[in-house]
């Protein structure tokens, strides 16, 4: 794995990263990167698609913030044929997201140059808008800095989200270009690592020299995966414990209104059109007093949790765990939790890890007559 | 729309008379199918799995194309077909005529219990007082004289074992529909006269007649019999002939000449044949010999009667014949029965182990011994037991035992949890057909069955343990001794029962074993045109054989009615317009039927008919009496009529038997069919206990909830039945044969004889193919008149063009319409247009490195050494020893097949060189002869003739040496255990064959090839010759290795299959197929992955996922994994189940 290191002045990652960006964009072979920056006049981080180098000085991938999963804008841009390269900056999350909508051919990966950086979290959106709203840029710096010198990163009384806080993928194993942060010493340095030939292509024609990863930097990977593995386990165990019977599930969702906004914020939900907002739920007036009839008394709206057990069903296998829905939801229902739970096992179930791999089958698109024999019942014939 | 004239009369409803029944239907054609025994599906009735998948698939055989026109589920439950009747406990009794225009007769045993009526609720059972043993559960279990004759027909109506029965009327009283007619009503209508001047002798006959429910009157002379005869109409009568004054021949005379239909059998103490003759001569049907007793009586004169009853409807007209006879199994009681066969409790038959496996078994599927309930832990299997056996003039191989024996031990093992030990003790494992030699691989190393070489000479039996002690003589001669807790005895085929007297009346030559013979190079035709045989009936084929061989058969068949001009005859069927419904709101009578007086008392009507009103949809409720009547059934189209409904829900029983009748209905209404839906009311009948005398208040209105329910999800279905007439597609009626080989051709000209346009490549400069260098078969047919002869036809046929030094260079499209474009030497590229292709690429000899080939001009192959003799540049008599070495690379990975042809050749040539000098030595180093079917007397003819046959095992294979002037053989002998060595003359490689199917080629129409590069077929056993995409077909040595008659069968079955297509202008989608809402479809191509049929494909102009609906098989694959609905199945949309399972639940709350 090529490897190299680009210098950093006083700590300040952000100039470094957008230099590296622009000198990325001025490749012949780059058309355009996608790049989390800076909305003028406000503090609001949104992906932008920069052509123009000199459009890169609101660059800001470290803002501990993420409004939506980028890995859907990327699929717009891919979904055809665009006749040019882009490189796209990303988070771990969008990374794995985006390869999910690869294999279910919302997007193609043969024009874009995935460019990851280690993920220091973020905060759900609202909760940034109260910190940084006030803060301007300079929230960034004082952010990673505290992240990455282990500090405890609560702001105001707000903490990172959970779904980050649970994360054990911070590495962005699936980027063609990583950028490291994590084991480094990001006072003076950068790592850059081309991770894939795609990568290593780019990496040659910018100019680096090549070095050696820091000897301490998996240990310090190491550490920070067990925290996170110990708080997502933790966060299972409760979420399985408050979700357990069909009563509960109830409460759990009781807030739900079925506004589908955690179905628009998830990013491996690629329906065109979600099921629950077709005909198929357009239930006959009748239907619901037939229901009522039988039972004395029914919830409106009465799809909720159906709701959020057929998408579980549908996209679990998928779900890449950014907590996206739980940002989405206006009630506060603790969506990421259950989903992740859920997802946490069906994918165990399929030996799939959502966003792994490009090479990996999605579950269920492939029959292998020996699988789940224990659910699907016909294991009880020889397998030959 | 064209019609076929047409029909086909099927005997046997086994898998391949199904098959055939099927091909022909489908092709067009109506076919009568019988069976004299009550069920279809034959012994398959009784096998519940099937290698190499180990269990069921007979359903794949239902028909693909134009779907709608049979039933889709479980094959083995039923059948239904537009095109098909069926027949069963019937017989053929007579056949005349020829072809194309034969008149036949069929008797059929009269049945006590009306199927139509019968609800399948079994009250009958628990009060028949006769208990007799099980022929289902091959006699291990019992059942009484009123049964079901399979435990999974659809519909499953009971019957009566006659000769069981003891009319006790019991059955007759407690049925709730009035189903059952005890034999006294319908054969008190039958008047017989028994004339004979001994009192006893009246007497004794008149009680044993009226005891069968027969009319009897009696005369003690000539005079009185006629004055009977004047005053009464009588069906038979039983006339002595020594009676004095008129003897029974001069009223025989009289008689008949007052009353020519009276049927008169003769009786006479005297065995005078003349006399009886005479009486024959002049009108009687038959005659008994005194003195007879009821058991020899009774049966001769039933089957007078059912005869009489028979002839009385006029014979059927048929264009063909197909003889599915099956075979029947030995007996080996039968002899010294060394093995104890019915002495031994534990000692069973392979088709009784099937029964033990099976879970409608007399087990229930758990695997202990019937005799004590000790778990089997240890079974043994014996191969051979009635075959190869000369002493029992069975000299033949039963080509199926040692797959199912395997078959059997790996499902006992995987039952027992790998806790069973299996041993077979085998002859030679003949594991001949392909993916066989795999799967008795794995059987061997990864489910550790033990396979012991050696035959079995006895079995003890040990009274006390109910343990079997198993003694024979290993390879190595020891005589060893093993204890088992089960022995299966691997049973071979015997000629089906009734087979002589069948043979005669259709004059059917029988070979030596008494099996059905055929014509040279064809496994179907006899030399009587338009009858022909399919399945086991010619002896001993396995599933996928008689399923190749039946469709072969079918198309003999119908070329046979083709020929006699009953086809093509367009016959415009009037399509009743149907009413458009399609803009108005569902109004749906519902039509319950109150089964006789049985629901009528239960019924909370009002109830009904408020609860199923609430739903607006629902225009009238209507309560029927018994719909499965005559009149029943038109009260109801009386009563549509008048309510004028664009949806109708009837509630009865046995939905399934309502296809037709819904059909018909359709049309005199104007109604799509799919606006009428059948429930079954009757099965809750089955699970709770409707017959009960005193119901509770609580039982009643469960009943009524549960009518209820099944009436709503009816009513749901319907609600959101789709009520556009289903779409066609337009089908190019030509066909394309890849190949020109003797399959290719044979393929191109049973198309062609049809009335299809057929393109033929070949690649070579000439057509022939392997047929070019074979001289000669092993029994002695020359393979010149079959390629001459074949040539000709194909040169001379109008209607096939013939592209030599062709290719194909690429395809497109799907079943209807295909484009191939084709590359000739010398010629520009052309494109085809054509509706099905057919591969027949063939097959070449394998080349080799092994054995030091290619070092010495002593060493050929078996390819070459037949070019060598024809071309007599090989002189046999001047020759000293020959060592033939079998199995070359093959039967091991990464060829790990057998050829099947290489056994037979290696005899061929072995037995020639023999014959021209008997002093050469020929010696035959084999692992297993693969000498299945008749040609196992060739086997035995060559050992006879002193051919020396070695066995080698791969462990120790022999080795081959070039020395100066000869070529040293040396290989390790295994019964002497000694090394032996040969100088030899010649040494003949059996190298095996290769495919030459490339794999682009296959791929560019859709089809798969396997690992071996054989074409992979849908289904091994069920559609051997169809690829899993539909309209692309393969036979001849691209299919698999077989020789030349095996080919000619596969590509008979490939042209049927293929016609089956051709026949129609235009093809129908199913009812149930799937669709896309485009604006819904993201495009994640899930359901194109998912298809399983290449129904499906992305067209990326239109960024949309298109359907083919004649291929789509509506299996719902598609709209299950797809998340949004975007992909559909009409029939099951979303709603529609939301709302079944709904109204489903209402009975629960």
């Amino acid at each position: 794995m090529k490897t190299a290191k680009i210098n950093v002045n006083d700590g300040d990652l952000l100039t470094t990263l957008r230099d590296f960006f622009r000198s990325i964009l001025q490749l012949e072979d780059i058309s355009a990167i996608l790049v989390p920056q800076h909305l003028p006049a406000t503090n609001v981080v949104m992906p932008t698609l920069v052509t123009d180098p000199e459009q890169l000085n609101g660059t800001d991938p470290l803002a501990p913030v993420f409004p939506l999963n980028a890995a859907k804008i990327v699929s717009r841009l891919t979904r055809k044929p665009m006749g040019a390269k882009v490189a796209v900056v990303l988070r771990p999350c969008e990374i794995r997201a985006f390869v999910e909508l690869v294999k279910l051919k919302q997007g193609r990966i043969e024009e874009v140059l995935l460019v990851g950086i280690d993920c220091l979290g973020a905060f759900k959106n609202g909760d940034y808008i109260q910190i940084a709203g006030k803060k301007e840029a300079e929230f960034t710096s004082s952010f990673y800095k505290d992240a990455l010198s282990g500090k405890k990163l609560t702001f105001e009384g707000f903490d990172l989200a959970p779904a980050c806080k649970a994360c054990e993928n911070p590495i962005p194993d699936g980027a063609d270009i990583l950028i490291g942060l994590f084991g480094v010493d990001t006072n003076n340095q950068l790592l850059i690592q081309a991770r894939t030939p795609k990568g290593e292509t780019l990496y040659e024609t910018l100019d680096l020299s090549d070095t050696e990863e820091p000897p301490e930097r998996p240990a310090v990977v190491e550490s920070l995966v067990a925290e996170r593995t110990a708080y997502r386990d933790k966060m299972f165990a409760e979420t399985a414990e408050a979700t357990n019977s069909l009563e509960k599930l109830n409460i759990y969702f009781a807030e739900c209104v079925n506004c589908y906004n955690c179905r628009v914020a998830c990013p491996v939900c690629y329906c065109k059109e979600c099921v629950f907002v077709t005909d198929v739920f357009n239930h006959d007036p009748v239907q619901y007093l037939r229901w009522a009839n039988r039972k004395g008394v029914i919830k409106m709206p009465t799809d909720t949790v159906f709701y959020h057990l057929t998408r579980m069903a549908h996209m679990s296998t998928s779900c890449v765990g950014c907590g996206q829905c739980t940002n989405a939801c206006p009630n506060d229902i603790p969506v990421m939790e259950l989903f992740r739970t859920v997802s946490y096992h069906t994918q165990n179930a399929f030996e799939y890890e959502a966003g792994r791999s490009i090479e990996d089958d999605l579950p269920l698109s492939v029959f292998r007559e020996d699988e789940l024999a224990e659910v699907v019942g016909i294991g009880n014939h020889c397998n030959l | 729309m064209k019609k076929k004239i047409g029909k086909a009369l099927v005997v046997g409803a086994g898998i391949s008379g199904i098959r055939a029944a099927l091909d022909l239907a489908e092709f067009g054609y109506g076919v009568t199918l019988v069976d004299r025994s009550p069920h279809i599906g034959g012994v398959l009735s009784q096998l519940d799995y099937q290698f190499p998948t180990d269990r069921c698939g007979m359903c794949k055989m239902l028909p693909m194309v134009d779907r709608d026109t049979s039933s889709q589920y479980c094959l083995r439950k039923g059948l239904f077909h537009e095109n098909i009747e069926i027949r069963l406990s019937t017989e053929l009794v007579s056949v005349e005529g020829e072809p194309g225009n034969f008149q036949v007769s069929l008797r059929q045993a009269p049945n006590l219990v009306d199927p139509a009526r019968c609800i399948g609720c079994g009250e009958c059972v628990k009060v028949c007082p006769v208990e007799v043993l099980d022929s289902f559960n091959a006699g291990l279990s019992g059942r009484k004289a009123i049964y079901l004759p399979v435990p999974h027909a659809i519909p499953n109506a009971y019957i009566i074992d006659t000769n069981a029965c003891s009319r006790c009327g019991e059955c007759e009283a407690i049925c709730p529909t009035g189903a059952i007619k005890l034999l006294e009503e319908v054969r008190k209508d039958f008047r017989i006269l028994v004339v004979d001047d001994e009192l006893i002798m009246r007497d004794s006959l008149k009680a044993w007649l009226e005891d069968e429910g027969f009319a009897v009157d009696m005369a003690a002379s000539g005079p009185e019999a006629l004055n009977h005869l004047s005053k009464q109409a009588y069906e038979l009568m039983l006339a002595d002939i020594k009676m004095p004054g008129m003897d029974g021949v001069e009223l025989l005379q009289k008689a008949k000449e007052v009353f020519p239909d009276l049927s008169v059998v003769m009786m006479t103490a005297y065995a005078t044949v003349e006399t009886a003759v005479e009486a024959m001569k002049i009108g009687a049907l038959d005659y008994l010999l005194k003195p007879f007793d009821p058991d020899t009586l009774i049966p001769m004169i039933i089957r007078t009667y059912q005869d009489l009853e028979a002839s009385k409807e006029p014979p059927m007209e048929v264009g063909a014949l197909v003889l599915c006879g099956g075979t029947s199994y030995f007996d080996p009681a039968e002899g010294k029965n060394t093995y104890g066969y019915g002495l031994y409790p534990n000692v069973v038959t392979s088709l009784e182990f099937e029964r033990i496996l099976s879970g409608t078994g007399p087990n229930q599927g758990r695997l202990v011994r019937l005799s004590d309930g000790k778990p089997l832990r240890k079974v043994a299997w014996l191969q051979c037991v009635g075959s190869r056996d000369i002493k029992i003039d069975a000299d033949y191989c039963s080509s199926i035992c040692c797959m199912h024996a395997i078959k059997e031990a790996l499902v006992a093992k995987e039952r027992a949890g790998g806790a069973l030990e299996a041993a077979i003790f085998y002859m030679d494992m003949r594991t001949f057909g392909k993916s066989f030699q795999r799967y008795r691989d794995r059987a061997e190393t990864e489910h550790d069955v033990r396979f012991e070489k050696g035959r079995v000479h006895s079995i003890l039996y040990d009274e006390n343990s109910g343990d079997l002690m198993v003694r024979h003589v290993d390879y190595s001669g020891t005589y060893r001794e093993e204890i088992f807790d089960m022995v299966v005895l691997s049973v071979g085929q015997r000629p089906a029962l009734g087979t002589t007297a069948l043979a005669e009346m259709v004059e059917m030559p029988l070979n030596q074993w008494g099996f059905g013979q055929t014509e040279p190079f064809s496994l179907t035709r006899i030399h009587k045109e338009g009858i022909v045989l399919g399945g086991s009936f010619s002896g001993l084929k396995d599933i996928s054989e008689s399923v190749i061989q039946a469709s072969a058969a079918a198309l003999s068949a119908s070329r046979a009615i083709h020929a006699g001009g009953g086809s093509l005859t367009p016959e415009p069927t009037p399509e009743a317009p149907l009413f458009d419904i399609s803009q108005e709101p569902p109004k749906v009578m519902i039509a319950v039927c109150t089964c006789g007086d049985l629901l009528s008392k239960l019924l909370d009507t009002q109830r009904l008919v408020r609860n199923l009103k609430v739903d607006p949809a629902v225009d009238q409720v209507d309560f029927l009496e018994q719909t499965c009547t005559v009149t029943g059934w038109e009260n109801l189209i009386e009563r549509v009529e008048k309510h004028t409904p664009n949806r109708i829900l009837i509630g009865s029983c046995l939905p399934d038997v309502y296809a037709k009748k819904i059909r018909e209905l359709g049309r005199r209404v104007g109604l799509n069919p799919v606006l009428i839906e059948v429930v079954d009311l009757m099965l809750m009948a089955r699970v709770s206990n409707l017959k009960s005398e005193t119901l509770s208040a609580d039982e009643i209105s469960k009943i009524n909830s549960d009518v209820l329910a099944i009436l709503g999800t009816g009513l749901a279905r319907l609600k959101w039945a789709d009520p556009d007439p289903v779409s066609y597609e337009k089908i190019l009626q030509q066909a394309l044969v890849v190949g020109g080989g003797i399959a290719g051709m044979s393929s191109a000209l049973a198309i062609a004889d049809h009335g299809f346009q057929v393109d033929l490549i070949e690649q070579e400069e000439m057509l022939g193919g392997n047929l070019n260098w074979l001289q000669r078969t092993l029994d002695g047919n020359t393979t010149k008149s079959i390629l001459d002869e074949t040539l000709l036809k194909v040169e001379k046929h109008p209607l096939i063009r013939v592209h030599t030094h062709s290719r194909v260079r690429a395809s497109h499209g799907q079943v209807g319409r295909f484009y191939t474009t084709v590359e000739a030497k010398e010629k520009d590229a052309f494109t085809l247009k054509h509706g099905v292709t057919i591969l027949a690429a063939g097959g070449v000899e394998a080349v080799t490195t092994s054995y030091n080939y290619g070092t010495s001009e002593a060493i050929v192959t078996q390819k070459e050494l037949e070019k060598k003799i024809h071309a007599n540049t090989i002189d046999p008599s001047r020759l000293e020893s020959i060592v033939m070495i079998q199995c070359v690379d093959s039967r091991q990975e990464p060829r790990n097949y057998c050829s099947r042809i290489c056994c037979t050749t290696a005899l061929k040539h072995a037995l020639n060189f023999k014959e021209i000098n008997p002093e050469i030595n020929v010696y035959i180093l084999y692992r297993d002869m693969m000498t299945y079917g008749f040609t196992e007397s060739y086997y035995t003819k060559a050992r006879k003739a002193g051919v020396i046959f070695i066995r080698y095992d791969l462990a120790e294979k022999p080795r081959v040496t070039p020395m100066d002037g000869s070529v040293r053989v040396t290989a390790v002998e295994p019964i002497i255990r000694q090394k032996v060595q040969i100088d030899a003359d010649l040494v003949v490689l059996a190298t095996g064959i290769v495919p030459r199917l490339p794999k682009d080629l296959a791929e560019s129409y859709g089809a798969t090839v396997d690992r071996d590069g054989f074409f992979e077929a849908a289904e091994s056993k069920w559609r051997p010759v169809d690829s899993l995409k539909e309209g692309i077909f393969a036979c001849g040595l691209a299919h698999s290795p077989r020789n030349i008659t095996e080919s000619i069968a596969t590509a008979e079955a490939a042209a049927q299959r293929a016609l089956r297509i051709l026949s129609h202008e235009r093809m129908p989608a199913g009812k149930v197929v799937a669709e896309v809402r485009h604006s819904l479809c993201s495009l994640c191509e899930r359901c194109i992955e998912a298809c399983p049929y290449g129904a499906r494909r992305v067209d990326l102009e239109l960024e949309k996922v298109l359907v083919s609906p004649a291929m789509c098989q509506g299996c719902g694959s598609c709209a299950t994994v797809c998340p949004n609905s975007a992909s559909t199945l009409a029939g099951f949309l979303d709603q529609q189940m939301f709302d079944v399972i709904d109204s489903a639940l209402e009975g629960t709350a």
